[in-house]
């Protein structure tokens, strides 16, 4: 009998696209904050524009239950997933420290403490960052679903297959170059740091900037060369986070009772891993749509530093019947 | 034969049309790009004093733009090379008003928290030969009375009410840059000297290198 907690498990997928859209929502969101706030830093409502004042009506309308003074008020809440502030305590995406530690050849404790949290939830939980936070991801797998409705209007939608261990070349070679230059390569090719600054740009000083063109032709990569191509073989974030996360003590497994064997996991998977012959991997970014998927529950989380070796196939499936069977046949 | 030569009379009236446009084209693509006040590019507030070391420190997470109450600070979005990504402010557009929330939030202390009459961002440099009190061509005043700093920063000339000199006390946050009404930009903000005040006239130009981004 199935427990609850491995149910409940079914409807994860649908928490973390909650999470991805609140992520997502708050770096559109908080550039019209910011606006508002110079709106309200000049006392010049009377002086605004019809658009700009239905910005500050709306945004007052929104934040008026909660703060005072919109000026000292909104600044707890500033920043995107690259670097952010929250009531105080700040965060920074540890690609950040090691860009700016390769960069500028000193370590800078405070910023080094930024990313402490981050990174120790990355030793737990491995590559979740990927799934469950990074705004682009939310466009990525949009952008999937694009491939997926193209494919079905009969359009070449290109799946190919390369060496997963690029991104780790890419990460050295960011390393490399960002010693070598002083600049900080990561920023401008970090596909969520682009993100939320793009999206800070677009709203609050008019117009994407040049990092929106490299964005766009990530998504290009991904429909025209390799399935969720950029993330899988390409972002140094996703290398970084694959090493850190590689004994992360939570894993998906698969249960060999309970599974059948129908490979639906292995369909969906966008990072292309193998769920039904147990192999999550270093790539896994635990966003659970293997096992919301899964028919009969066979997929669950527990906690365990290494996967499991191939348990066979499923029990409910075709080809153990048939294995059964034939060890039951050479043993009369 | 009728439906070749109509088509051979619309190729060609497409290419007359065409080669006729080329000019214009041509000299859209030579003419020099006007730059009758080009805007400065200073550093913010309290930015590390050198430039390389600041773009080292400087991860581009944007967060001195979302504080910042006057909205002055802006990024290199498609040019700027290795600045890309990195803050500045275009005083001709909006001066800095030296509140401090950037140095406050920035992670890496690429912008370092400073008093505010210990920010360095330059200083300021009027021309005397465009503003208007000093071609005696008007009263006017309007930087010395948005000086954040007063008196120490800017002054009006001794005798003279209108006549604006600047002070050894000026950061360079460029709000008298942004209130000049005078449309050639008579102010500029320039590289502060060690040990040397700027003379605040044309000729001291050769002295006072303006900055070089």
């Amino acid at each position: 009998m199935k427990s609850t907690v491995v149910i409940l498990q079914r409807h994860l997928n649908k928490l973390r696209w909650g999470v991805l859209t609140v992520v997502f929502g708050m770096l559109v969101l908080l550039p019209f904050l910011h606006l508002y706030q110079t709106y309200e830093a000049a006392h010049a409502y009377d002086l605004l524009l019809p658009g700009e004042k239905s910005v500050s009506d709306s945004m007052e309308w929104l934040t008026s239950p909660f703060i005072n003074d919109p000026v000292e008020d909104l600044n707890k809440l500033k920043g995107t997933t690259w670097s952010a502030t929250f009531f105080g305590l700040k965060l920074s995406d540890p690609l950040a420290v090691v860009g700016q530690i390769s960069a500028g050849k000193i370590i800078y404790l405070p910023f080094l403490l930024t990313a402490l949290i981050p990174v120790l939830l990355t030793i737990l939980f491995g590559r979740f960052y990927c799934g469950w936070i990074c705004p682009a991801t939310f466009i990525y797998e949009l952008n999937d679903s694009l491939a997926t409705w193209l494919r079905k209007a009969g359009l070449p939608v290109s799946r190919r297959k390369l060496d997963f261990r690029l991104k780790y070349l890419v990460l050295g070679m960011g390393i490399v170059i960002s010693a070598f230059s002083g600049i900080i390569v990561f920023a401008a090719m970090y596909p969520p740091a682009i993100i939320g600054r793009e999206i800070y740009y677009a709203i609050a000083l008019d117009g994407f900037g040049a990092g929106m063109v490299f964005f766009l032709m990530t998504l290009l990569f991904d429909l025209m060369v390799s399935r969720r191509g950029f993330c899988r073989y390409v972002c140094p974030g996703g290398a970084l986070y694959s090493l850190l996360g590689r004994f992360r003590i939570l894993r998906i497994k698969r249960d060999a009772t309970q599974c059948n064997d129908c490979a639906k996991c292995n369909v969906v998977c966008q990072f292309g891993l193998n769920p039904l012959r147990d192999n999550f991997s270093q790539e896994c970014n635990n966003c659970t749509a293997c096992i919301a998927v899964c028919p009969t529950d066979a997929l669950s989380f527990t906690v365990n530093v290494k996967d499991l070796d191939y348990q066979g196939p499923g029990h409910l499936g075709h080809n153990y019947r048939q294995k059964q069977s034939k060890q039951s046949k050479q043993a009369r | 034969m009728k439906r070749r030569s109509f088509m051979q009379k619309i190729a060609l009236s497409i290419g007359v049309l065409g080669f006729s446009a080329l000019p214009f084209g041509l000299s859209r693509l030579f003419y020099p790009k006007i730059k009758a006040a080009p805007h400065q590019r200073i550093p913010l507030p309290g930015a590390l004093a050198d430039e390389q070391a600041f773009i080292e420190a400087c991860i581009g997470c944007g967060m001195c733009g979302e504080v910042c109450p006057p909205r002055c600070v802006l990024f290199y979005k498609h040019d700027g090379a290795t600045h890309s990504n990195t803050p500045y402010i275009d005083p001709a557009r909006k001066g800095c008003i030296l509140c401090g929330y950037c140095m406050d939030v920035c992670p890496t202390d690429a912008l370092t928290g400073t008093p505010i009459r210990e920010v360095d961002m330059g200083l300021a440099q009027i021309d005397r030969a465009a503003c208007y009190p000093w071609v005696d061509r008007g009263v006017c005043g309007a930087c010395v009375s948005v000086c954040p700093l007063g008196d120490g920063a800017i002054d009006f000339e001794f005798g003279n009410f209108y006549r604006p000199v600047v002070q050894d006390g000026c950061v360079g946050c460029g709000l008298c840059v942004e209130v000049c009404p005078e449309p050639s930009l008579p102010i500029k903000i320039v590289k502060r000297l060690e040990g040397k005040v700027a003379k605040h006239d044309v000729a001291s130009e050769k002295i006072e290198q303006p900055l070089p981004f």
